[in-house]
């Protein structure tokens, strides 16, 4: 079978512009969550986000292409630069440009361009709507700005399943790859959800944390909102060796399940089923975990689903994994949560260092394994898996390890 | 045809396309002058601000349409608004 590497990545999020400050930041357990400032905030319960801050669109777009751009459109963009050049990959090479996919995730789309158009249109009675509304808002778009960005003609398009959006466009791209569709693919996710109205409404779903995110520990209040993009350049592997590319890691497998019973309620079978298909994909016996990316959103629900299913996943190993939900500093991004944590799963494996659950405070007893509290630890991982567990029951979990 | 009408048509063609208004003739299509798809959705979208006006749907990609073309459906949008009741 193709083996599928990685050998880019981008990023743009609240911890930082790029995946080098973004993995520098966790790894110091710096949580980006602050008072929210492109909502009016006096409108809100919940009055924290992770918001990507001293961003100026124009410094990365010229004035023609912005307005086609929804901000998600353009964390996409800027993340896929970052990791195509460190990739080194020259896509003018042979019939590279066709035999190279794009698959992005994304939860809601272009959220910003959709509330402002509508804002208009209710809220001013402004009767008409911008003509690029649908260009910016559709969930494809990130998905079709790249494949423009770099001239990339293989198979293009976005995937949307909440907040395991991204782990289903690594899934896809893995899939893609191992069978022979592309040599190539940009994958990961965006999502710049940030608005008045997405935020009342995750309020009305009172989910929203009302302080910071807390993952696992028994202060925790709910999940945090944040935006971002990160983007890899997965490859197949005798292709990246035979360029001399520096391999990041190696996706090695993913494993997909639905609950099949409530929309937010997590259910631990369908959890524990995507992560024994992840571990069987990948052929890791579960000893060689050696970190794991929780979901960890803080909400009540989740977190101790969560620990049940790693618990009978991993059985007696379970306490030993060292685990950690990093939406604690970068904020629930929703559809780009799997590929913000996917530079937290490749930094571990890089730097045998295992970035912490930042914001906790005191243990549950229903969350009881191994959350490395506020401080990095030093940890010997050679893989890792990274769960996402969306609003619908949708599960998706992937597994990396280091490329030998 | 109203001239000044048909400056400022030109104008907004100008602007949105970033041409020399000096270039544009009534048997120029907009794909003669280089604008794109999009471009010329907000172009239409731009004169129907401008003038105040809704213009019937058309083939947004103006292959073959004249800027004459737009400036006759336009005579006719703003000649219509102005005969229709309770109009100045």
């Amino acid at each position: 079978m193709r083996r599928v590497v990685i050998t880019g990545m981008g990023a743009i999020n609240a911890l930082g512009h790029n995946a080098a400050d973004t993995w520098r930041e966790m790894l110091a357990g710096r949580s980006a969550i602050g008072p929210i400032q492109a909502v009016p905030a006096e409108k809100l319960r919940a009055k924290v986000a992770a918001e990507v801050r001293d961003y100026d669109p124009a410094q990365h777009f010229d004035d023609k292409r912005l307005p086609i751009l929804d901000r998600t459109s353009q964390f996409a963009v800027i993340a896929a630069r970052e990791a195509v050049r460190q990739s080194g990959i020259d896509f003018d090479q042979g019939d590279l440009r066709e035999r190279s996919a794009v698959i992005v995730g994304t939860g809601v789309g272009g959220e910003t361009s959709h509330d402002e158009a509508f804002r208009r249109l209710y809220g001013d009675n402004n009767p008409r709507v911008h003509p690029f509304t649908i260009v910016r808002v559709m969930a494809n778009a990130p998905a079709c700005h790249l494949s423009i960005e770099f001239g990339l003609t293989g198979p293009a398009f976005g995937v949307v399943s909440a907040c395991a959006s991204s782990n289903h466009a690594f899934s896809q791209a893995l899939q893609t790859i191992r069978a022979g569709g592309a040599d190539v693919a940009l994958a990961g996710g965006a999502e710049a959800c940030i608005t008045l109205g997405l935020t009342k409404a995750w309020e009305a779903m009172r989910v929203l944390a009302d302080d910071t995110c807390r993952p696992f520990c028994l202060q925790r209040r709910g999940l945090v909102l944040g935006e971002g993009a990160a983007i890899f350049v997965l490859e197949e592997y005798e292709r990246a060796r035979r360029r001399g590319a520096t391999i990041l890691a190696e996706l090695a497998g993913a494993g997909l399940s639905a609950d099949a019973s409530d929309l937010v309620l997590p259910s631990q079978a369908g959890a524990v089923a995507a992560m024994r298909r992840a571990l069987k994909d990948a052929g890791l016996p579960l000893e060689r975990i050696g970190y794991i990316n929780a979901h960890g959103t803080a909400t009540p629900a989740n977190d101790p689903s969560e620990t049940r299913a790693i618990r009978e996943t991993f059985g007696a190993l379970a306490p030993i994994i060292p685990i950690s939900s990093t939406k604690a500093m970068h904020g629930h991004a929703l559809g780009a949560a799997g590929a913000l944590e996917m530079v937290a799963a490749l930094g571990a494996l890089r730097e045998q260092a295992v970035p912490p659950t930042a914001n906790f405070l005191d243990p549950d007893p229903q969350c009881d394994l191994d959350y490395v509290p506020n401080v990095a630890r030093e940890a010997k991982v050679s893989a890792v898996l990274s769960n996402s567990f969306a609003f619908g029951g949708l599960n998706a979990v992937i597994a990396v390890k280091r490329a030998e | 045809m109203n001239e000044s009408v048909e400056r400022q048509l030109y104008e907004i063609i100008a602007k949105q396309s970033g041409i020399d208004v000096a270039t544009i003739t009534p048997q120029s299509t907009l794909k003669d002058l280089g604008v794109d798809s999009l471009t010329a959705i907000e172009t239409i979208f731009e004169i129907e601000e401008h003038f105040g006006v809704t213009l019937p749907d058309r083939d947004p990609n103006f292959d073959t349409d004249s800027v004459q073309g737009l400036l006759t459906a336009l005579q006719q949008a703003l000649d219509s608004a102005a005969a229709a009741p309770g109009a100045a």
